[in-house]
């Protein structure tokens, strides 16, 4: 017990220790922020991975972490499609993940959002025309924001998901 | 290595056809009907004890009219490879499945049915593994007349899992998407109550023709391919890559660049070991572990950002050496920084032992026996803590392992916790290792210029120890320094269908916790 706490107190607040992401990105368009307008305190993410190399899927863990802790501003991972207002999507789309996606785009109830998260699920990155791949994410199911990268870095997420909400400049 | 060769032309005589010695590798050429046969013998006789380390076939098309198979064998002692390869020619679709006796052969020999088209005989189960039921018969993308970027059209069909039927037994289907921030790939379960029965695994959801892709690219080119195979392992799998790529082209990888890879493999193992020990611990609802273990990846991942401006360590190795250099203040931050993380760490550790639910959740779940292990071919941290005492690293040096003496974690029981284990240790030898790099490391440059260029139909194969386990890559050269054929594989490959033992008996909510200490990647499974 007083190991646990000595531990907390030793290692203090980590949350924000992380470099700042550039402002520039765009990305979030006005009709993005429009659809975007209910979940300005609270969004939940479905997070869907069509073949991504498994980077983006670290650096959405690692969003959750103490560090990044998107909970701070009312992001949160649902298990289920079902209980999501966003999907998130990583990877090119492979042929065998085609019909997953749409499944999950169907069951996730509206008003919903999708997000592309790196080069792959926005353009096929390295992958494009290979016979395994169908996508883009676009190419299935209507995307409203895209976050570029290979893979983008969870500061760059996070701020993809502030300017999103609006809480961001 | 000639006393092999010796000894398995005693016991076959003329059915050798041929035996080179290829890169430091014995290669014995049979013909197919007898492969089975030879392959048993390495398997099981006492001196050689194979284990079956890659199987993988290669199409000479258009050059030659013939297909080539390859079987590379580990020997249990000193730990040397061993190559048996076979022809089929012409139209020959058919060989002799070796499975029956060598288990570890099993999803090999249906990944070349599905890729090539050529069928095991005898093999106990021969339905599609990569190819969904959806692909259109007929397709085997790595065959040479199939088009890299074909269009590929759809037919029905469904994927026969095996059932297990009777009173109270019932089947729980999961994914492919499933909970949590993680990669898609089915799992059937069959339960009775609570305790699993039956699982089988069905994976492949995230193929995207990797091994393909490589054929369209220079030799020089494939090492960001190689970095995207799985992105936890982007170093492991480019390293893997390079490595070969510049045997094919006699390139002498300057001893400050193999130093340099040394580093980087192990801070590589540090991020992914520090995050998966807090992984374990919050598949039990510990979340404070979690929390300080995703803390210190996270760090170690800000760390790799400021040394190579990559948090993946991507871009980093070149064909030749490494594109990133590192100035004698930034290896003392290094080591500066790996001190603290490692005073941290330490004072984590002592409180995940003195928590008496947690050990009881780790202790005796997910138990993968040594004998499964050695059947299966299993290897990595898997294999250590099953008592399978292999590390590429010491067995088989690469980079700068040569001088850099490890010392290989290893634990009996094969459960959770000592997988967790093997985890903590490593931790501890690899903050050694970079200790030992900054002290040791030469001055020069870190990176060298091809001597040649490889003739088409010129080969290599290399091994890396990733942080997962044993990287394997084979490149066949094409003309003008194309890529004919590149056999990729992670110990992911290897390692997924032993989950399918480790479970049995196990309660169903024990499963992830099993799964997040196997900690497979679905992407360079699936290729």
């Amino acid at each position: 017990m007083f190991r646990i706490l000595k531990k907390s107190l030793k290692t203090g607040i980590v949350t924000g220790r992380h470099p700042v992401a550039p402002k520039d990105e765009a990305g979030v368009s006005p009709t993005a922020s429009l659809k975007a307008k209910p979940f300005r305190r609270s969004l939940t993410i479905r997070e869907v991975d069509t073949g991504s190399c498994n980077a983006c899927e670290m650096e959405m863990n690692a969003l959750m972490n103490p560090i990044y802790d998107a909970e701070r501003f009312g992001i949160h991972i649902a298990a289920s499609p079902r209980h999501a207002d966003a999907l998130v999507v990583t990877g090119p789309v492979t042929v065998n993940m085609e019909k997953a996606l749409k499944d999950a785009y169907r069951s996730t109830p509206d008003p919903k959002l999708v997000i592309a998260l790196g080069d792959c699920a926005c353009d096929c990155g390295m992958f494009k025309g290979s016979y395994a791949v169908t996508g883009p994410v676009e190419r299935h199911v209507p995307v409203d924001v895209k976050v570029r990268g290979c893979p983008p870095r969870p500061a760059e997420i996070l701020h993809a998901l502030q300017r999103l909400q609006g809480q961001s400049d | 290595m000639t006393d092999v060769i010796e000894k398995l032309r005693a016991a076959f005589g003329q059915t050798i056809a041929d035996a080179t010695i290829h890169h430091g590798i014995p290669l014995l050429r049979v013909g197919k009907a007898e492969v089975p046969l030879v392959a048993h013998y390495i398997h099981t006789h006492p001196d050689l004890q194979g284990t079956l380390s890659l199987l993988w076939a290669v199409d000479h098309r258009p050059r030659e009219q013939r297909y080539e198979l390859w079987y590379l064998f580990t020997l249990a002692d000193p730990r040397a490879w061993l190559l048996l390869t076979t022809d089929l020619l012409n139209e020959e679709r058919l060989f002799p499945s070796i499975t029956p006796h060598i288990h570890a052969a099993k999803w090999y020999e249906r990944e070349i049915r599905d890729m090539f088209g050529l069928i095991a005989q005898g093999h106990p189960d021969l339905r599609r593994l990569v190819r969904h039921e959806h692909w259109p018969k007929g397709t085997h993308p790595l065959k040479k007349e199939f088009p890299w970027n074909t269009v590929m059209g759809q037919q029905q069909g469904q994927y026969a899992f095996r059932r297990i039927e009777g009173e109270g037994v019932f089947e729980i289907p999961v994914g492919p998407i499933h909970a949590g921030i993680i990669e898609p790939g089915h799992f059937r379960f069959s339960v009775a109550g609570e305790p699993v029965l039956q699982l089988e695994i069905r994976h492949f959801w995230k193929h995207r023709g990797v091994e393909k892709l490589f054929e369209n690219l220079s030799l020089h080119a494939g090492v960001s391919l190689a970095e995207r195979v799985s992105g936890d392992t982007s170093f492991g799998h480019s390293l893997c890559y390079c490595q070969t790529i510049e045997m094919l082209l006699g390139i002498t990888v300057p001893r400050r660049a193999g130093y340099l890879r040394a580093l980087f493999l192990e801070l590589e193992r540090l991020h992914n070991h520090l995050g998966d020990v807090g992984a374990i611990c919050n598949d039990t609802a510990y979340a404070l572990a979690h929390a300080h273990g995703s803390r210190l990846k996270e760090q170690m991942m800000q760390l790799n950002d400021r040394l190579t401006g990559s948090r993946f360590l991507r871009d980093v190795n070149r064909v030749g050496g490494t594109a990133v250099d590192l100035d004698t203040a930034q290896l003392d931050q290094v080591v500066a920084e790996l001190d603290r993380i490692e005073r941290d760490f330490s004072e984590l550790e002592s409180i995940i032992f003195a928590n008496a639910s947690l050990a009881d959740r780790l202790e005796t779940t997910g138990v993968l026996d040594e004998r499964t292990a050695i059947d299966h071919g299993v290897m990595g941290v898997v294999g250590r803590a099953s008592n399978i005492d292999r590390d590429v690293r010491r067995d088989r040096p690469f980079a700068a392992y040569d001088e850099l003496p490890v010392n290989v974690a290893r634990y009996r029981y094969g459960d959770v916790r000592a997988r967790m284990r093997v985890r903590m240790d490593e931790i501890h030898e690899s903050i050694r290792l970079i200790r030992d790099v900054r002290t040791r490391i030469p001055q020069g440059p870190v990176l060298a210029a091809p001597a040649r260029v490889p003739a088409a139909g010129e080969w290599a194969l290399s091994a890396v120890e990733g942080w997962r386990g044993e990287i394997l890559y084979f490149v066949m050269a094409g003309p003008d320094g194309t890529i004919h054929r590149c056999k990729v594989r992670d110990p992911s490959f290897v390692n997924w269908p032993a989950i399918q033992f480790a479970v049995l008996g196990n309660i169903i909510p024990d499963f992830p916790l099993i799964n997040k200490s196997f900690n497979l990647s679905y992407a360079g499974n699936d290729l």
